[in-house]
């Protein structure tokens, strides 16, 4: 069934899903009981509400958990290696913004050498996309992003339900039992929101911030430094490493934990130095990193315009027009003589 | 994606204590052979380059490899106490077990100097990312043309490698110039009292076929380039090895960068031309 296309009818829309849910461990975009959205495993006949624009967390929760262990260590037997088979998880209804962010952080963690954690978790996920529609702190259309939205199935939204399309042998394997609810179909996807992404000719942001500085000191002594744009970011994945003894000092566990550019201690060295020791130079970093890249993604990108860093910053910060103008200055600066 | 092998990059290697030098009341040097024979055999390693050291317990820290790769079977590693993993790295007692992994970063490319005069200088505790260098060009000494170390600390007593310096100042093959800051002599010193950046400038090394090292407090290399460029060193034939804050060794954890480069996985061996493109203030 790969590379088609089939229509799925709103009706069939139930008993579709009870179907994909009968194949094993599910996720889906939901209302928890405290009011958070997150994918979660749906309960007794639950339905994904598609409908919900964002997760608390992205996707990298699954790929790269916050707090990760690495090694064990004991007196008898030095460390040890952890090693990670989880199980196969689907997960329904990933938006394109964060099918893009995981081709991101693909490149992070499976570039060279693969990551030992990273990559038995990716080999276990499988994904269904879904198209959507942007809120008012969506900014996939804006500013284009070079990352594709690559998934195993992707559900097009249309007026009588949707439009599957079949991306990946895996997307096949899951969708061939469900094939009386599907209607092969030649018409073309219709458009949508994971048009915004993996486009060729990206714009090239300029590596001079010397435009827009005054706007960068603005925001960045408005910023709490609480650090929640990064670790709802999907594409966001500093880490440190951090080692837990027991209390007899016998055993001890190593951990990779979430980390995070705007903390203080971020570039803070032993000895009290540090390296970005003003919140400027802080939020600078994570600008650059965020539209400028670094080392071998020098040039890519990685914002993907989920939103989610405005819609949780306290202080109401949004990078956005600091990104569009720094373009536009490059841009002035580019055709003016 | 595709299918690799699944490999721990975390997993340090287990090495032995095998003796301690105090270099400073609190800079320490370990003396580490792998317990593994194969690891023994196989770690190979360039000057330059860096490892991430563990302790149990306590976690781990970044140091280069401050012994020459021209001695083989060891590996030497020279820190100054100043935080957990520092701590009960000095803890450790010969004979004890600790872990290391690497080595990470790229090298002094040393085949480009054969044929120079080579003049390094370091501040402090900065002499380990030099000496590895220093002896690996004294273990290869008719390859290169005159050697001068300028080499300063605020104190005689933190001066690291004592009896290495003492060494370099018999032989008559290599120039020292020792130097303490104004009021860190005491009366049996035989250096000179100065900073390092004006002592350069006193030694004035010919910079004509000759490159130059500089590794120490920002603040000597910030007061130590404009010397250098008065003696008539360009930035590209002055080296210098840079240290941030590391995590993971490998260019992912996002720890070390500076603009868009990597320190340990483009460094941490930067010429002057690099490191004045950096957006970093030194």
């Amino acid at each position: 069934m790969k590379n088609r296309r089939f229509l799925l009818v709103g009706s069939d829309f139930e008993p579709f899903c009870m179907a994909l849910y009968g194949q094993g461990g599910i996720h889906i975009p939901k209302i928890c009981a405290d009011g958070g959205v997150r994918f979660a495993h749906p309960v007794e006949g639950e339905l994904p509400d598609l409908s919900l624009i964002r997760t608390i967390l992205p996707l990298k929760k699954y790929l790269f958990p916050p707090k990760d262990k690495v090694l064990s260590y004991s007196q008898d037997n030095g460390y040890q290696p952890v090693e990670y088979n989880s199980g196969k998880l689907l997960i329904f209804g990933v938006h394109p913004c964060d099918l893009a962010a995981i081709s991101y952080l693909d490149k992070i963690f499976l570039n060279g050498e693969p990551d030992a954690f990273y990559l038995p978790r990716r080999k276990s996920l499988a994904l269904i996309g879904v198209s959507c529609m942007p809120d008012k702190y969506c900014s996939c259309g804006d500013i284009a992003s070079p990352m594709p939205a690559d998934c195993d199935i992707f559900l097009y939204k249309i007026e009588t339900g949707y439009m599957v399309s079949c991306e990946s042998d895996e997307g096949s394997a899951i969708l061939s039992p469900l094939s009386p609810f599907l209607h092969e179909t030649d018409i073309l996807p219709p458009e949508s929101t994971r048009d915004n992404f993996s486009l060729n000719s990206v714009e090239k942001f300029p590596d001079d911030l010397s435009g827009v500085s005054s706007e960068l000191q603005e925001m960045a002594r408005s910023c709490l430094g609480c650090g929640a744009c990064s670790i709802c970011c999907p594409t966001c994945y500093c880490f440190d490493l951090l080692e837990l003894p027991s209390l007899n000092g016998e055993r001890a566990e190593r951990f990779r934990i979430w980390d995070n550019c705007l903390y203080q201690s971020h570039a803070e060295v032993a000895g009290g130095y540090n390296f970005r020791k003003a919140r400027t130079e802080r939020f600078d970093y994570r600008y650059r990193h965020k539209y400028l890249g670094f080392g071998q993604l020098q040039g890519i990108m990685s914002c993907v315009g989920c939103g989610r860093c405005i819609a949780n910053c306290p202080a109401g910060l949004d990078l956005r027009p600091l990104a569009c103008k720094a373009l536009k200055e490059s841009s002035h600066a580019a055709t003016s003589p | 994606m595709c299918d690799h092998t699944n490999k721990n990059i975390y997993l340090p290697y287990l090495a032995t204590v095998e003796e301690i030098i105090d270099e400073t009341p609190d800079v320490r040097t370990l003396r580490l052979v792998f317990q593994d024979e194969k690891v023994r055999d196989s770690f190979n390693f360039r000057a330059g380059q860096f490892c991430e050291y563990s302790a149990f317990g306590a976690g781990e820290s970044t140091f280069c490899i401050a012994s020459s790769p021209t001695r083989k079977g060891y590996i030497e590693c020279c820190f100054r106490s100043v935080g957990r993993v520092t701590e009960a790295l000095r803890r450790l007692e010969a004979g004890e077990t600790m872990g290391v992994r690497g080595p990470y970063g790229n090298s002094f490319p040393i085949e480009d100097f054969f044929g120079k005069n080579l003049v390094f200088v370091a501040g402090g505790i900065a002499l380990p990312p030099l000496r590895t260098l220093i002896w690996n060009c004294l273990d290869l000494r008719d390859k290169f043309g005159e050697i001068t170390i300028v080499y300063g600390a605020r104190t005689e007593a933190d001066m690291v490698y004592k009896r290495e310096l003492k060494e370099w100042q018999e032989r008559n093959d290599v120039r020292l110039v020792k130097t303490v800051d104004p009021g860190g002599n005491g009366s049996e010193w035989d250096g000179k009292v100065g900073f390092v950046p004006t002592v350069l400038e006193e030694t004035a090394p010919l910079a004509d076929n000759t490159i130059a090292f500089v590794c120490g407090p920002p603040i000597m290399i910030k007061f130590t380039l404009p010397v250098l460029e008065k003696l008539g060193f360009s930035d590209g034939k002055v080296y210098t090895t840079l240290e941030n804050r590391m995590k993971c060794g490998l260019g992912k954890c996002g720890r070390c960068n500076v603009g868009n480069v990597y320190v340990c996985k483009d460094g941490p061996v930067f010429t002057a031309e690099q490191v004045k493109r950096m957006p970093m203030e030194f």
